[in-house]
């Protein structure tokens, strides 16, 4: 119990943890387990995405996303800080504001290349 | 060191902050908390603090309190630059947020 | 320091105010002008969503979606925030200590008067809301102020709506710098991008307004303070506009203000004149 609250600090300023999400099945790429956490890329909140069983409709469905973004560094700059390409939008520049570090960046880029 | 010391140190290290010596001092977190105190003061001259800011701040200032001081040392690095992008966030919204205004 | 910061904003702003209406208007720097806003505002949201009459706008999702309409009627048959306004007319009824009520403090004696709040005080040079009226009112009379946000002054918030009813918002932006400086200090505030999310008040309810975020539909902004304040079934209690602000503000992870902090006050007063035209519809439900 006592371990149990840092760990859930650390999960509230957005840290990474080492230790696994133990009770749910392991997905099937870490990408998708950082895009679907609230608490990190919260991707559902906005957008509707294979996987996720949400209508959201913030944001544009993710899907085809090679033929759509056959660039990687356009998508992971659209991750890192959209409002800089496009100063109006909604998106959160989660790289830019530290939400998510370039590695988890990359494993969601990694994960939206699969749908 | 702890598990829970790593993962913040990596984290700080991943997120591209400098890393600390892996055995910090006191005076060493002193000084980085002292660095991030001041950049999330001036964020609240801006009216821009940010909740993970302040929660870092809390989570260095506990783990200092327990001589944990690698762990406390990265959480101040991260909120100091937590605090720092929202200072910039601030500035910028200084002329920006009239572009969003319904014309 | 904050607080400085806050009112060298706000002489500036009265400052550069004064400075423009000497220069002819089309003088650089930005001109306050509430009424054009208004017009503005409210155009955006008519095109944005055709067909739903102005006063719909007080019913926020349910008036911008079918399906959601559907369970609020339904909800409607037994509305959640009865208990909260059983309780309101009884607080508001009930003579303080020294003799004296609720009554002895408003125009009209409370009795519909929602639609006038938030006003400019020329005399405090502030911005006065319901909540704040009431707590000044039982402070006045000897008694302690009441927590913000939700209990007590949640219900008695919403038996003096619910006694307004139907009557228009009519925030008035009187002709005094330092009224148009709140105003605009209250319009930067709904603007700006804040917490790390990076979210202001508009990217969710001007920009993304009427779609889906998750199972929740994000509501216009116009008219959104007209049905204040709400049963919630989310928080599972009553809220005023000072618990909406706040945890808006946390769900953008950005530090929350203190309910009634001056800058909120102005953010209620933008965005009440923003919805003049839109009839009273308090207390509200919300999902």
């Amino acid at each position: 119990m006592r371990g149990a609250l840092p760990m859930i600090a650390l999960a509230a300023l957005g840290l990474p943890l080492l230790a696994p999400l133990s009770s749910r099945a392991e997905p099937a790429m870490p990408g998708q387990a950082v895009a679907f956490d609230r608490s990190k890329g919260n991707c559902l909140a906005c957008h509707t995405m294979k996987g996720g069983d949400v209508p959201s409709n913030v944001g544009p469905e993710l899907a085809d996303m090679k033929a759509r973004f056959p660039d990687r560094k356009e998508l992971y700059a659209i991750i890192f800080d959209e409002e800089r390409r496009n100063p109006q939008t909604v998106m959160p520049p989660f790289g830019r504001d530290l939400i998510l570090t370039p590695q988890e960046i990359n494993e969601i880029v990694d994960f939206l290349y699969t749908l | 060191m702890s598990r829970r010391a790593l993962a913040v140190v990596a984290a700080a290290g991943l997120a591209g902050l400098s890393c600390g010596a892996l055995a910090a001092t006191q005076s060493e977190f002193d000084a980085a908390y002292a660095a991030a105190a001041q950049a999330e003061a001036q964020a609240g001259a801006l009216h821009d603090q940010w909740s993970p800011t302040e929660a870092a701040l809390k989570a260095a200032r506990q783990a200092a309190e327990e001589k944990r001081y690698d762990e406390a040392s990265a959480l101040a690095r991260r909120a100091e630059a937590l605090a720092k992008a929202s200072i910039s966030q601030a500035q910028a919204q200084q002329s920006l947020w009239r572009e969003a205004v319904v014309k | 320091m904050i607080g400085r910061i806050g009112s060298i904003y706000r002489a500036a702003a009265a400052a550069a105010l004064l400075f423009t209406s000497l220069l002819p208007a089309a003088s650089a720097g930005p001109r306050i002008d509430p009424a054009g806003d208004q017009r503005a505002f409210q155009a955006y949201f008519e095109r944005a969503f055709p067909g739903v009459a102005l006063d719909d706008f007080a019913n926020g999702p349910y008036a911008v979606n079918k399906e959601m309409r559907k369970q609020w009627e339904e909800i409607m048959q037994f509305p959640p925030y009865d208990f909260a306004l059983d309780d309101g007319k009884r607080l508001f009824e009930a003579p303080f200590k020294n003799g004296k009520s609720y009554a002895d403090c408003f125009p009209d004696r409370g009795i519909g008067i929602r639609q006038s709040y938030p006003y400019f005080d020329l005399r405090s040079g502030e911005v006065v809301t319901l909540d704040l009226a009431i707590n000044r009112c039982r402070e006045q009379n000897g008694e302690k102020p009441l927590p913000y946000e939700v209990g007590d002054m949640a219900a008695i918030d919403a038996y003096m709506a619910s006694t307004s009813r139907g009557k228009p918002f009519d925030i008035r932006i009187p002709d005094d710098p330092r009224a148009l400086a709140a105003y605009e200090n209250g319009k930067k505030f709904f603007y700006e991008r804040r917490g790390q999310l990076n979210f202001s008040c508009a990217s969710c309810h001007v920009q993304a307004a009427g779609r889906r975020m998750r199972g929740d539909i994000l509501a216009p902004a116009l008219g959104m303070l007209a049905s204040f304040p709400i049963y919630r079934s989310d928080w599972g209690s009553m809220g005023t506009v000072d618990r909406r602000f706040v945890s808006c503000n946390e769900q953008v992870r950005s530090l929350p203000l203190k309910p009634e902090d001056e800058a909120y006050r102005d953010l209620e007063y933008f965005l009440s004149y923003m919805s003049n035209g839109v009839a009273i519809a308090g207390p509200g439900t919300r999902p």
